[in-house]
């Protein structure tokens, strides 16, 4: 799976402007909620704040990956956010979440689901691509870096 | 002589490219009259993984891995419609643990004379390749192994049957 097949210059906001993790999550929905029909907010916002609830999906190093199953999307979508300033996400270094990426799905689409997550997960590590991303001040130039990733040039 | 293609073991992953696969190791079981085994595997490994980077939690990796089981039903029971489809009728192989693992495992106790598995997926990095399950799967099975590309072409063929 690709994940430029399910991340446009449309599904990334560039100026989260949440400064706690309660609002930066209800803009992440409602971007996706925008960009996704059928897609209610609301519905959304629910099921990741109980995923969250669960346990912070704040990583180490500024990323976060919150998710969650939910019916109300069609398939999975994935909203990348990115906050200049930083939010507490409970993170697991205890340093503020800059990145993020959003990732929904459907309960019948766990296997791209957990795919998408594996290769996000895997990305972050790569030497120079989380600040190539938080760097990025157009979409275009992160899909472009993810794309680079995904075709073997980084 | 005995039919030097007596057992071949497809392996599926749901992706488009596995049911590619399928559909060239259908054609040929029944062009050889082969034994036709088609295996999918949940991968614990990458749950485990992801339950220790902390983006899963316990209760939600084994929520996931009753979903990937599910899927991998879902897609074997579409693999047995499509051989039923063209008169065949095969063996269906579900499994948890490591993919590769199991696969190597699987073509040994089968003693499978040839694995078909789908195209390898795209790594990001050098290091990455030695992690992507096709990969993996290539390396480790002792029987030859056909990496199936060119979807449209099968796909005709397929159809054509």
């Amino acid at each position: 799976m690709r994940l430029t097949d399910y991340i446009g210059p449309e599904h990334i906001k560039l100026d989260l402007e949440g400064t706690d993790k309660q609002e930066v999550i209800e803009e992440l929905v409602e971007h996706m909620s925008e960009h996704c029909s059928r897609c209610d907010a609301d519905t959304l916002f629910e099921a990741v704040m109980n995923r969250e609830r669960d346990g912070s999906t704040g990583l180490e190093k500024g990323i976060a990956i919150p998710h969650a199953k939910c019916d109300a999307v069609d398939k999975l979508r994935i909203v990348v956010g990115i906050s200049k300033e930083g939010v507490d996400f409970e993170a697991q270094d205890g340093q503020p979440s800059h990145l993020f990426f959003l990732m929904i799905a459907p309960t019948t689409e766990s296997g791209p689901h957990v795919q998408a997550i594996a290769k996000i997960v895997k990305m972050i590590k790569i030497d120079g691509f989380r600040e190539k991303l938080l760097k990025a001040e157009r979409p275009e130039q992160i899909i472009e870096a993810i794309e680079r990733v995904e075709n073997g040039e980084q | 002589m005995s039919n030097p293609l007596g057992t071949v073991l497809l392996y599926i992953d749901g992706s488009e490219s596995s049911i590619t696969a399928a559909q060239l190791a259908i054609a040929m079981a029944k062009a050889y009259g082969c034994s036709l085994r088609a295996m999918y595997v949940v991968n614990e490994n990458l749950l485990a993984e992801l339950l220790k980077a902390k983006v899963f939690v316990q209760m939600e990796k084994m929520d996931y891995e009753r979903d990937l089981e599910e899927d991998g039903k879902r897609y074997l029971n579409y693999i047995v419609k499509l051989a039923d489809r063209k008169g065949l009728q095969i063996e269906t192989i579900l499994r948890k643990g490591v993919v590769h693992e199991e696969v190597a495992r699987e073509a040994e106790d089968c003693a499978a004379d040839l694995l078909v598995q789908g195209e390898l997926g795209e790594v990001l990095s050098l290091r990455d390749s030695f992690y992507e399950e096709g990969e993996r799967i290539l390396r480790k099975v002792k029987c030859p192994v056909m990496v199936v590309r060119g979807a449209d072409r099968i796909e005709r063929m397929f159809d054509d049957l």
